[in-house]
C-alpha cells in the first residue's frame, strides 16, 4: 500500500511538472518534455499498477509484441507521409467566359 | 465465513485471464495508436494550427480529470493488492476501494460532459460554423480531439461498469468475483488511464505558451 501511495504522489507530481512545463517557451522541447513525462507516468502505471515488473515472461512478451506492432504500424505508415510532396493542389477559380456566339475568348 | 482469498481457481485459469486481457489491450493499443498516428501527421503538417486549436481546450478541467484518473488507478491498484493479500483486515477494504475508483470515473465523465457543453457553445465542434475555420489544421485537431476523447470516455464508461460490478461482487463475496478476475478488470482500468496519460499533453498542453 505504501508503494502505491508513493506511486500516486509521483504521478501527481509528474502531472503538475508536465502542466508547468507547457507554459514555458521551449519550442520543440515542449512536446518532447510532455511526451517524456507521459512516458514516465505510463511506466509507473505499467510497472507498479499493472504488475508488468513482477509479471510472468509471457505477459511481458504480450506487452512487448503490442508495442512492437505499434512501432511497425507507425513506421510503415510513416513511409508514405515522409515521402509525399506536400504541394498545394492547383485551384482554378471558377469564371464566366463570354459565349462563343459573342466572339468567345477569355474575360 | 470465507474470505475473498479463499475463493480460488486453478493456476492456469488465472494466467489465461491475465494473458487474455493483455492481448485484448494490445488490440486496443493499435486502435488508439492509429488515432495518435493521425494526430502526429496533423501536428507535423500544421504545427501552428494545432497550437492555436490546443490553446482553446480547457486545461483546468483536463488537469482535474487527469488527477481523477491517476487517483482512481491508484485506488484500483490498492484494491487488487488488498484482495490478493489474503488477509481479512485488508481484503475487506477492496469493495470500498473499487467503488471509490468507480465514483472517480463517474466524476471524470461529468467533468468531461461539462467540458463538451462548453466547447459546443464555443463552436469548437468541426463542421459548419467552426470557430477557428480560418486556421489550417485547427479543425482536424478538434476532429481528433472529439473522436479520441469520446472513444476514451466510452471505454471509461465500460470500466466504471466493470469496477462497479466487482465492488458489488467482492462485497457480497459472489463466486464469480474472484481476486484474479478483479485484477483483470483492474488491468483494463489502468489501460484507460494510460490512454488518458498520453492524450493529456497532446490535447491539453499543446500551444499553451503562445
Amino acid at each position: 500500500v505504501k508503494r502505491i501511495a508513493v506511486a500516486w504522489v509521483t504521478l501527481i507530481a509528474l502531472m503538475l511538472a508536465s502542466l508547468g512545463s507547457a507554459y514555458l517557451r521551449l519550442g520543440a522541447w515542449n512536446l518532447a518534455i510532455g511526451l517524456a513525462i507521459a512516458a514516465a507516468k505510463g511506466a509507473v502505471v505499467l510497472w507498479l499498477f499493472m504488475g508488468l515488473g513482477r509479471g510472468p515472461a509471457v505477459i511481458r512478451l504480450a506487452a512487448a509484441v503490442a508495442a512492437f506492432v505499434l512501432v511497425l504500424l507507425v513506421g510503415l505508415g510513416g513511409v508514405d507521409f515522409a515521402t509525399r510532396v506536400d504541394d498545394p493542389a492547383s485551384l482554378q477559380v471558377p469564371q464566366q467566359l463570354r459565349p462563343l456566339s459573342q466572339g468567345g475568348a477569355a474575360r | 465465513m470465507e474470505t475473498l482469498a479463499a475463493v480460488v481457481v486453478p493456476e492456469h485459469d488465472r494466467e489465461v485471464g491475465r494473458i487474455g486481457m493483455w492481448v485484448f489491450l494490445a488490440t486496443e493499443l493499435l486502435f488508439f495508436g492509429g488515432l495518435l498516428w493521425a494526430y502526429a501527421v496533423v501536428r507535423g503538417r500544421w504545427p501552428h494550427g494545432v497550437a492555436v486549436a490546443g490553446a482553446h481546450t480547457h486545461v483546468v478541467l483536463g488537469t482535474i480529470n487527469t488527477a481523477l484518473l491517476l487517483t482512481s488507478s491508484a485506488l484500483v491498484a490498492a484494491a487488487v493488492e488488498a484482495v490478493r493479500s489474503g488477509r481479512r483486515k485488508f481484503s475487506d477494504r477492496a469493495p470500498a476501494l473499487l467503488a471509490a475508483a468507480a465514483v472517480l470515473g463517474v466524476a471524470f465523465l461529468l467533468v468531461k460532459g461539462v467540458e463538451y457543453a462548453m466547447e459546443l457553445r464555443e463552436g469548437l465542434l468541426p463542421g459548419p460554423g467552426f470557430a477557428l475555420a480560418g486556421e489550417r489544421g485547427a479543425e482536424l485537431f478538434f476532429l481528433l480531439y472529439w473522436v479520441m476523447t469520446a472513444l476514451h470516455a466510452l471505454h471509461l464508461a465500460v470500466g466504471v461498469g466493470l469496477l462497479g460490478a466487482y465492488a458489488w461482487g467482492t462485497h457480497g463475496l459472489r463466486r464469480w468475483a474472484t481476486p484474479d478476475r478483479a485484477e483483470v478488470a483492474g488491468l483494463y482500468w489502468h489501460f484507460v488511464d494510460l490512454v488518458w496519460i498520453v492524450l493529456y499533453p497532446l490535447l491539453y498542453l499543446a500551444g499553451r505558451n503562445a
